[in-house]
């Protein structure tokens, strides 16, 4: 069995509040980073380090560096689906072109988290 | 016994090098009477910019590098590919070279005794006056520069190829050198964000004295700043005299890199939040820059950082795990090894400090800084012994974090840290160097030169 953690900020939380994932969600730096950990059988494997470029199997079996335009796909079929099961993934994976048309494009772009920025710019500023 | 630091160390040979003509019009008037005009090119592999000589011509003519003046003559090369020895018997680790092309060669039908007028983004920049005109074997001087497990059994593990990017600069080297001493005719202006961090070795030493800094650790980053890096520099700091240093220094290497390191801008203004957000206090902290392509050549490249920080007034330098390294080439501690008893077969039987025309940097080699869920902090690896709670910091993790645009906990990346990622994010389209990037900078460079007409080389 291999792995794959899909990890989780406040806004993804917040998204899985309420829901039966609330109780799936594992502890990595003691707790400041929260991921779901989703298993992963040999055939989606292969499919997915075939089917994306980059994607690698890592020596804790998790799948690592695959893009991230696969990542997030994943989160929204999982708060969608609400569940870590096989059936995300061949979800996902049904949408494979459509992926991989995204990752082509992200060497050159990847959306810009929405975050206020403005305190440090603030204190850039305030130093000038 | 004298425990208190009242000085700061002296430049590496003895004195500064500054080969800048400051007067526009004396710069005009020896740009006229050179013999020929070269436009510097970028080193290229792989149709992408692996080096660009300028920057070396910068931290040779502004003091970093000092004793060196200039491009390397053939016998200068042998001793240090032999015994890291400038002819002058200063330790030096690596080749500093002006290589063009056999057909640019023809082209300029220059010899000894020439002087030729470098060009940079079109505008006059500097002047070669060459000493000797040389062929050399880039792949050779490539694997002597970097060793092999043969010759330094020591600290190289495996052979070098082109996987590795200092491996592969010299590689990709022209085999026509022009040695000579450069002189910089067109004092050029640092393009922001990079102006306010540019401190030459002059410069530095005189902001210390103003600080009243006599004891400053300096701490090399090609990286933005994550909780690990913080801990580290401010731990290493508590070296000093009778007191903790004055002063800590990040020093960035700014340059061509590879695809998928942060850009430059996001690096120095990164580290230079860490004292903004007051996490290091500004009156302690300083972020400096210097201009060189890294060839990530571990023990070699930490020699190289010794000398520039030693030059820029610097006593103390934090030697980490990996320094400065990249693959599995090296010994992962082979630059602690450098600094705590030599590698004698790149020339040197005891550490930097303790050879003749050595170094007065003192090392200060530092194991591990990890997280440990049960001390609830940031430990030091030699402390703590929670050995299967802790979690490590990992570079490709963060960036995996940054990349799926998920915003690093404060334990790992302070969020004033972050915001400036996201700054350049915004400007760049993408977290990371990418072929774009690194392709435009170099068209872009970091600095800036004023229109200097010269009649002869229109």
């Amino acid at each position: 069995m291999n792995y794959l953690a899909v990890l989780l900020d406040a806004k993804r939380l917040s998204d899985i509040k309420g829901s039966p994932l609330e109780g799936k969600v594992t502890d990595m730096f003691g707790g400041a980073i929260k991921a779901l950990i989703m298993e992963v059988p040999d055939e989606q494997t292969n499919k997915i380090i075939e089917g994306l470029p980059g994607a690698r199997l890592d020596a804790r079996f998790f799948i690592e560096e695959a893009p991230i335009a696969f990542k997030r796909a994943l989160f929204e079929k999982i708060k969608t689906m609400k569940s870590i099961g096989k059936e995300v993934i061949d979800a996902v994976l049904a949408d494979l072109p459509k992926i991989k048309e995204l990752a082509a494009k992200e060497s050159e772009a990847l959306p810009v988290p929405d975050i206020d920025i403005s305190e440090a710019l603030g204190l850039q500023k305030k130093a000038a | 016994m004298e425990l208190k630091m009242t000085t700061l160390p002296p430049p590496h040979g003895g004195a500064l090098v500054n080969r800048i003509v400051t007067d526009p019009e004396v710069g005009k008037k020896i740009a006229a009477k050179a013999d020929a005009v070269y436009d510097i090119k970028p080193t290229l592999y792989k149709d992408m910019p692996v080096r660009n000589v300028y920057r070396e011509i910068m931290s040779i003519c502004y003091g970093f590098f000092s004793p060196v003046e200039g491009s390397m003559t053939s016998a200068e090369l042998e001793s240090l590919l032999e015994k890291r020895r400038l002819l002058s018997g200063w330790v030096f680790p690596y080749p500093m070279l002006f290589d063009i092309s056999e057909e640019d060669h023809k082209k300029l039908g220059v010899t000894s005794g020439d002087t030729l007028l470098l060009r940079l983004k079109g505008q006059p920049f500097a002047i070669l006056d060459i000493e000797e005109v040389y062929e050399i074997s880039p792949g050779e001087v490539a694997t002597r520069t970097f060793g092999t497990p043969e010759h330094n059994p020591e600290v190289v593990k495996v052979p070098f190829d082109f996987k590795h990017p200092g491996f592969t600069i010299y590689s990709a080297f022209n085999p026509i050198i022009l040695a000579g001493k450069y002189r910089i005719i067109n004092e050029p202006k640092l393009r922001k964000p990079f102006d306010r961090f540019w401190y030459p070795p002059a410069k530095s030493r005189e902001e210390f004295k103003k600080r009243g800094w006599t004891t400053v650790i300096a701490h090399q980053t090609r990286n933005v700043p994550h909780t690990g890096h913080e801990a580290l520099l401010r731990n290493a700091a508590f070296i000093g005299d009778v007191k903790p240093c004055d002063g800590i220094v990040v020093n960035c290497i700014v340059g061509a890199k590879r695809i998928g390191d942060y850009p430059d801008e996001a690096i120095v203004e990164a580290h230079e939040m860490v004292n903004l957000a007051g996490y290091v206090s500004p009156n302690r902290h300083l972020v400096t820059l210097t201009l060189w392509d890294m060839r990530y050549g571990n023990p070699i490249e930490s020699l190289l950082h010794g000398i520039i920080r030693q030059n820029m007034g610097i006593s103390y330098h934090m030697f980490g795990r990996d320094h400065a390294a990249l693959g599995p080439y090296y010994d992962m501690y082979a630059a602690q090894i450098l600094w705590e008893k030599g590698i004698p077969s790149f020339g040197l039987d005891a550490p930097p400090y303790a050879v003749p025309q050595g170094l007065y940097m003192r090392p200060q080699n530092m194991a591990e800084f990890w997280y440990c869920p049960h001390c609830g902090e940031v430990t030091y690896s030699e402390n703590c012994t929670h050995k299967d709670e802790l979690q490590r910091y990992s570079g490709s993790f963060i960036r995996s974090l940054l990349a799926e645009g998920v915003f690093p906990p404060p334990v790992i990346m302070r969020r004033e840290v972050y915001q400036v990622v996201v700054k350049w994010w915004k400007e760049f389209g993408y977290p990371f160097n990418n072929k774009r990037y690194l392709t435009e900078r170099e068209k872009e460079l970091e600095i800036d030169l004023a229109p200097m007409d010269i009649p002869k080389f229109k």
